[in-house]
């Protein structure tokens, strides 16, 4: 009789605990069908991604009462790392509605979870986005979601650093790195300040180079591009001619980054339009600053115009909000200039919409950076970025790079080492 | 009599039941479901059945042998340091002369209760090009400018070494010392009275008689070194190159940095199984108890 009962408990027990696990995947689906105005999204940094979706939403309430939007924060690296642990087991539940995805991680994620999300290809009049953006989307014909922030860059300098070096802000519009060195050399030894940052573990600086030359780590058929790449060539040799001209200090990590032109170390930063609010950290620097188009390439192509990061939005196609989540994302951020206007002003944001460039908003001058509309300029560059495909291997090449990097810059054979590195992309990838 | 023991039994098989369908559930189905995926390959969730086609992969992936040399080196050098700077904390702080020991007992051991990642940071900005540790280097005139530690593949291992080492030494101590309070102290007296030196004394008696304990210890840190994660990811991220990138560090890229191969960060993970079960036999073999 004990026995039996003992027995009973347990079995109580294992099954209670089984059925637990069952039953909160239950709970989820009703939730998400009872309350079938309402979308799930996740994405990385609430005060500029979350903040976008916040406006997106008080936009599209106008139309659609009803509608209600959560937006889960979670750090980007969790977020990638949930979504692929979740599609890998094949669970769908768990997941939200809308995703953002950053750029590089696109191609990659529609080719390993085939049918994972959902094609926007006629649902949003793509031909009024940056091409370089829309490109980045679309895989075998078919856009697999909007296009959000850009990161166009920029030369942002100090121009009270480089008018000591003797420079006036014409002697800065449209350079090549070369010029950009020399100017550096000169700055460091009129004002002992650094010309930049260098970090021989951050891919940032080579990705700006090559897109400028309208080029990538890796083909668009997802070979490696390192052998026989002039611009890869290029970008090497200035890489190793920025480090060897002492002209850049070196940093080893993000913060440290940051921390160099907030503390008035450095007289240029070449980056993301999104820097922007990082350097107007140092309030002490108001007034201080400018923008300049990016050093080009002196190669067949080079343009003073690259790109640094930007992400985009994807819906799952599995989502049981799936219609009501692209119809809000649809007319928000795929075609409201509103939204962008509002992005700008409120969070920053500099989109890739063309036709919200025309407002109001993107034509406001920057006290910060001396009355320059900086926003205008950063939007006529990124017009004139060369699109390229990002393709799926992009981290597997940068870290391929990277194995290698220390031996260029100790000055082994360029040849040799691209070579190498090549073949050890290959490997990865196989 | 044979009804008795049926019964007994059958309660203790009643108190197990329950974790130990747990453990099976939780622990050995992944186990063998990993195994199965480790002769898989392919993307995300585009995998097909390459037989070994993985561990031969294993043996020609650069990545992986810079990955297994970079771990096998802090293992080889950082192990062996702490252990022995762990028995002779233990040994200093198990002096019976010694005053506040709570004091230093503590302060030894707190390193090891505090946030992997934390400490990481902290370390990482110690050791940045305008951190403490060179601006101390500076003032002191040992060097004229300062060094980008976590920029040289040889320093950045350095780094990566000694913050291993200030975290887990205190931990290994702790072990080191509640084994030395379980011997006798005559033993001690006797050896004073025949005339050994204290060195003598620690070498001759304290060592022989920690053997156990030193071989555990032997086997969890060789264990944890194995799996080395955070530490590398904060500090260094890897680099310089990939010079400071661990196994662990590599599985993770193959499943959430790259384009996802579950198969293949399967397959390393279990060449970090075979290691470390090679290893804790040659420790045991070296070291344990003669039958």
């Amino acid at each position: 009789m004990k026995k039996a009962l003992t027995i009973l408990l347990l079995t109580a027990l294992m099954t209670g605990l089984l059925a637990a696990c069952g039953s909160s995947k239950n709970e989820a689906n009703n939730s998400t069908d009872s309350g079938n105005q309402k979308v799930v999204a996740w994405a990385w940094d609430p005060s500029f991604n979350g903040k976008a979706l916040k406006i997106a939403e008080e936009i599209f309430k106008k139309e659609n009462p009803g509608f209600e939007l959560e937006v889960i924060d979670m750090a980007k690296a969790d977020l990638e790392q949930k979504l692929n642990t979740n599609l890998a087991a094949g669970v769908t539940d768990g997941l939200p509605d809308i995703i953002l995805v950053n750029d590089p991680n696109i191609q990659k994620y529609v080719n390993s979870y085939p049918g994972t999300f959902t094609d926007f290809t006629d649902s949003v009049d793509f031909t009024q986005f940056s091409q370089y953006k829309v490109d980045a989307l679309t895989i075998d014909e078919k856009v697999y979601g909007i296009p959000f922030d850009i990161g166009v860059t920029g030369m942002f300098y100090r121009t009270d650093l480089l008018a000591e070096a003797g420079y006036t802000a014409e002697d800065l519009e449209n350079i090549t790195w070369d010029q950009y060195i020399e100017i550096g050399k000169v700055v460091k030894e009129k004002t002992g300040k650094f010309m930049s940052t260098i970090n021989p573990n951050d891919e940032a600086w080579t990705s700006i180079l090559l897109q400028s030359g309208g080029s990538w780590y890796i083909t668009p058929e997802n070979k490696g591009n390192f052998v026989n790449n002039p611009v890869m060539t290029e970008t090497l040799r200035l890489y190793k001619a920025i480090a060897d001209s002492g002209i850049a200090k070196p940093v080893t990590g993000w913060s440290e980054f940051v921390g160099s032109f907030n503390a008035g170390d450095v007289a240029t930063v070449v980056s993301g339009v999104w820097q922007i609010a990082s350097i107007m950290d140092a309030a002490d620097q108001k007034g201080l600053w400018a923008v300049a188009p990016t050093p080009r390439l002196d190669i067949e192509g080079g343009v003073n115009a690259s790109n640094e990061g930007g992400s985009s939005w994807f819906v799952l196609e599995k989502s049981a909000n799936k219609d009501l989540a692209k119809e809000f994302l649809g007319a928000t951020i795929g075609g409201s200039s509103e939204f962008y206007e509002r992005f700008l002003t409120e969070a920053g944001g500099v989109g890739s919409y063309i036709p919200s460039f025309s407002s109001e908003a993107y034509q406001q001058t920057s006290e910060f950076f001396g009355n320059q509309a900086i926003y205008a300029d950063f939007t006529e560059w990124s017009t004139q970025v060369p699109g390229i495909t990002l393709g799926m291997y992009t981290q597997e090449a940068k870290d391929a790079l990277k194995n290698e990097l220390p031996n260029i810059l100790n000055g082994a054979d360029l040849t040799k080492s691209l070579a190498s590195i090549q073949k050890l992309f290959e490997q990865q990838v196989q | 009599m044979r009804g008795k023991f049926n019964k007994s039994s059958l309660i203790g098989w009643q108190f197990v039941l329950l974790p130990s369908a747990l453990i099976l559930l939780f622990s050995f189905y992944p186990m063998i479901q990993s195994f199965i995926l480790s002769f898989e390959s392919g993307k995300g969730n585009v995998s097909h059945f390459v037989g070994l086609g993985n561990y031969t992969r294993l043996f020609s992936d650069p990545m992986f042998l810079q990955a297994l040399f970079n771990t096998l080196l802090y293992l080889v050098i950082q192990v062996p340091i702490m252990l022995i700077l762990g028995l002779v904390i233990a040994h200093l702080l198990n002096s019976p002369k010694l005053k506040l020991k709570g004091f230093y007992r503590t302060a030894i051991f707190l390193p090891c209760v505090t946030a992997l990642v934390s400490y990481s940071i902290l370390f990482k900005s110690m050791f940045a090009v305008d951190g403490i540790f060179n601006q101390m280097l500076l003032n002191l005139h040992i060097i004229n400018e300062p060094v980008a530690w976590l920029l040289d593949p040889v320093w950045a291992r350095v780094v990566i070494i000694l913050a291993i080492t200030w975290r887990w030494t205190g931990y290994n101590m702790i072990f080191y010392l509640s084994a030395m309070q379980n011997v006798d102290p005559s033993v001690y007296e006797a050896a004073s009275i025949d005339g050994a030196s204290k060195f003598r004394q620690f070498v001759s008696i304290t060592i022989p008689m920690l053997k156990p304990i030193i071989l555990f210890t032997a086997i969890i840190s060789t264990n944890g070194t194995l799996q080395l994660f955070d530490e590398v990811v904060n500090i260094t991220n890897g680099g310089p190159g990939n010079s400071t990138m661990t196994i662990s560090q590599y599985i993770y890229n193959l499943s959430f940095v790259y384009t996802p191969n579950f198969g293949y960060a399967a397959t390393v993970s279990y060449a970090i199984v075979v290691i470390v079960a090679v290893l804790a036999v040659l420790q045991l073999k070296v070291g344990g108890e003669k039958k």
